[in-house]
């Protein structure tokens, strides 16, 4: 008798919630949006009722935000076994969107972008994200590499910020003649960003991973030069011991402690060593080339879901998110939180003006206008990888071996052309 | 009653059906799925496009890092195990004596192997780091060195100090097998063999090697099947660079997959090593079975 009791309970239950859940679920869109940790306090800002999460949701009751925030150590594997189990996110937040685009994932962004939105992305982001004559992401945020220089350590040896390689060398030798004990100048080409170092120095030489219609140039003079420049900097001992395991993070760390004299670091940098008295400066170049930075830009991007039970809202629902997001107050708040650069002008122009009425991630301080003004300008300047070339990944990290190999002894005329020749047989 | 003992037949196989459901879904199920990603041509997103005629083992068997990997992978399982059980059993052997403190020799001797081997590693990269590292440090206020010394200048130089973690982490398992193998041994074999006259070495070779023989087998087969496939030491360290000259196959795998984007040739190095290790562990459980057969005689 219990048992017939409890079934017909449980039953009658599960009958009067399916109603409520069925006429819920008709009418709110549900977008699975994955965001990467920037930082420790990224939850905070996305998640929770006073989270970007709890106001949008307040504003639009129609659609209901499931954002999950993914460390970069775990971003690569869950999105790809999300996208092999097919439950791809309805919007990542990821650095490339090549290999979505090959597999024919992605919404091209002219379906769900805002004209308000469009017109207010710099020029230069927007454009960075096209792919075949489609723009099929956003930038969400960007952040400038330039050449830092421990101001005490450069004035107690008598040299000024080096502005060409003959320099990088000349003040290397001087500061190492100044105290042993001090490390030069930073050089990391180990598998975790060894392609930045391939930029900085073949970038300053005139050369770069394409030529100037686009395509692959890995093996340029330029590039073979700027190698062995790196070569010269190991051989030196100008540079720390270990460049082929040490990433930038330990030597950032250096940086600020002082015991590492010049670096060619990311804008945040400016937080990191604030202990330190640096100046920041263009990176240095060779044979008269203009100096170039590096620009790093991440994204945000729509995946197609043919299963969804209305495209129009659903559609509709992504708008509403990326308008919401970008709106210049609540984006440049997340930049200061954050700590990096805007990609739209309203914001750009808010930032330079009074950063200072935002709050840093970890509650430490207030946004400082002169660090934005600072990079933003160099923004203007910058080069950017050239993620949107579908062979993109394999250049990485082909590029970061060839580096390696080249710095360990091998010919660096040889093993570029190996590299061109490899990327051009799967670029065929 | 017939219907009694045909329940008894079954019932053991029915008390075993949960442990044999869950290896069939935690090892069989991912053993025939690594299997048959290796023969599917996966696209960097991670979409599965079907059977691709072995075009993953064709690439990996052409990739001149590959045959360098396999080789690292010999060296790396021969040189930590065959050291480890080498310094696991003389240290077994002294720790097997009367003497003060010797309970907390054990304890120390224990720490290395329960150390995470990711803090091991991390602890380990410091110490030999050129710039800042605490060897530099010491040898100089010694007075050995007088500037600090780069100890991994190069891949091999490397490769080497891995190999001496691998052994140093791993030899306190060696030795704690072995203990308990010298322990079950009946102290009346060397008093008879001590009246006869025996020596040391003699009765190292004649009793107490033989009479460890299982002891040294499960701990050795263990470790070939640990330390082939361990992983964090290399990653922590070197993640296998400079150029891919440090890998063995487990972290040469890892980078195909998750740096390169080659799902499909990192499930085929898998099955490769998968393949590798069978043979390798089958021909030596073979091998001392077959010579405790002999002994048995």
């Amino acid at each position: 008798m219990k048992k017939v009791i409890a079934t017909t309970l449980a039953l009658a239950m599960v009958l009067g919630t399916a109603p409520t859940a069925l006429a819920e679920g008709a009418e709110k869109t549900t977008l699975n949006v994955i965001i990467s940790q920037y930082g420790d306090h990224t939850q905070e800002w996305w998640l929770g009722e006073n989270g970007f999460e709890g106001s949008f949701e307040a504003a639009n009751p129609d659609i209901d935000l499931n954002i999950e925030i993914v460390s970069w150590n775990d971003l690569y594997t869950k999105v790809n076994t999300l996208i092999s189990t097919n439950q791809a996110p309805d919007i990542l937040n990821i650095d490339t969107f090549a290999d979505y685009v090959a597999d024919d994932l992605l919404m091209p962004a002219e379906e769900y972008a805002s004209e308000e939105l469009k017109a207010k992305i710099l020029p230069s982001f927007w454009n960075a994200n096209e792919m075949d004559g489609t723009v099929w992401a956003l930038p969400i945020l960007a952040s400038v590499r330039a050449l830092f220089c421990n101001q005490d350590i450069l004035d107690a040896a008598g040299v000024a910020a080096p502005t060409t390689w003959d320099e990088v060398l000349s003040a290397c030798e001087a500061i190492k003649a100044y105290d042993e004990n001090i490390v030069p100048w930073s050089l990391d080409i180990s598998t975790d960003e060894g392609q930045a170092a391939f930029s900085y120095y073949t970038w300053n030489n005139g050369g770069g991973f394409v030529d100037a219609d686009g395509n692959w140039a890995l093996n340029s003079a330029e590039n073979v030069a700027a190698v062995e420049f790196m070569k010269k900097l190991i051989d030196s001992g100008y540079c720390t011991a270990d460049p082929y395991t040490e990433t930038r993070y330990p030597q950032q760390d250096a940086f600020a402690a002082g015991s590492l004299a010049m670096m060619l670091g990311p804008c945040n940098l400016y937080d990191i060593a604030a202990d330190v008295n640096f100046a920041v400066s263009p990176m240095p170049t060779n044979g008269g080339n203009p100096s170039v930075q590096m620009g790093v830009c991440d994204r945000l991007m729509a995946f197609r879901n043919d299963d969804a039970p209305d495209q129009e809202a659903r559609t509709a629902a992504i708008t509403k998110f990326f308008d919401a997001f970008y709106d210049a107050d609540t984006y440049a708040g997340y930049m200061v939180f954050e700590g990096f650069l805007p990609v739209t002008s309203d914001s750009a122009a808010i930032l330079t003006e009074s950063a200072d009425q935002y709050t840093k991630g970890d509650g430490s301080a207030q946004g400082n206008s002169e660090y934005f003004a600072t990079f933003c300008d160099m923004l203007n300047s910058c080069n950017f990888y050239p993620t949107a070339k579908a062979e993109w990944n394999d250049v990485k990290q082909g590029v970061i071996n060839a580096e390696q190999q080249i710095c360990q002894g091998s010919d660096a005329q040889e093993t570029l052309d190996a590299l061109q020749d490899e990327i051009l047989a799967l670029a065929e | 009653m017939r219907k009694h003992a045909a329940l008894k037949k079954v019932e053991p196989y029915v008390w075993l059906l949960p442990s044999l459901l869950l290896m069939a879904v935690m090892i069989a199920v991912p053993i025939v799925t690594v299997f048959q990603l290796s023969m599917s041509e996966i696209s960097r997103a991670g979409v599965i496009k079907g059977y691709n005629d072995f075009k993953n083992f064709k690439q990996i068997f052409a990739s001149s890092t590959f045959w360098h990997t396999l080789r690292n992978t010999l060296v790396w399982t021969v040189s930590v195990v065959g050291f480890s059980t080498l310094i696991g059993f003389v240290i077994a052997m002294v720790l097997n004596q009367e003497f003060v403190g010797r309970k907390i020799v054990r304890a120390i001797v224990v720490f290395p192997w329960a150390t995470s081997l990711i803090i091991q590693s991390v602890i380990w990269k410091y110490i030999i780091n050129a710039d800042y590292g605490s060897l530099n440090v010491i040898l100089q206020k010694l007075g050995i060195i007088k500037s600090y010394v780069n100890w991994a200048p190069d891949a091999a130089a490397y490769f080497a100090w891995e190999c001496w973690i691998g052994i140093f982490v791993t030899f306190p398992f060696v030795t704690f097998c072995v203990l308990s193998g010298l322990q079950s041994i009946d102290n009346a074999f060397y008093e008879a063999a001590d009246i006869d006259g025996a020596g040391f070495w003699q009765k190292l070779g004649l009793i107490t090697l033989p009479l460890l023989k299982p002891s040294l087998t499960v701990s050795t087969v263990l470790n070939i099947i640990y330390v082939f496939n361990s992983f964090p030491i290399i990653w922590t360290i070197t993640k296998g660079d400079p150029a891919d000259r440090t890998h063995t196959l487990a972290t040469y795998l890892y980078k195909l997959s998750f740096y390169n984007g080659k799902s499909g040739q990192a499930a085929a190095v898998s099955v490769i090593g998968f393949a590798v290790l069978c043979v390798c562990a089958s021909i030596y459980m073979i091998l001392s079975l077959r010579a405790e057969k002999e002994d048995e005689r």
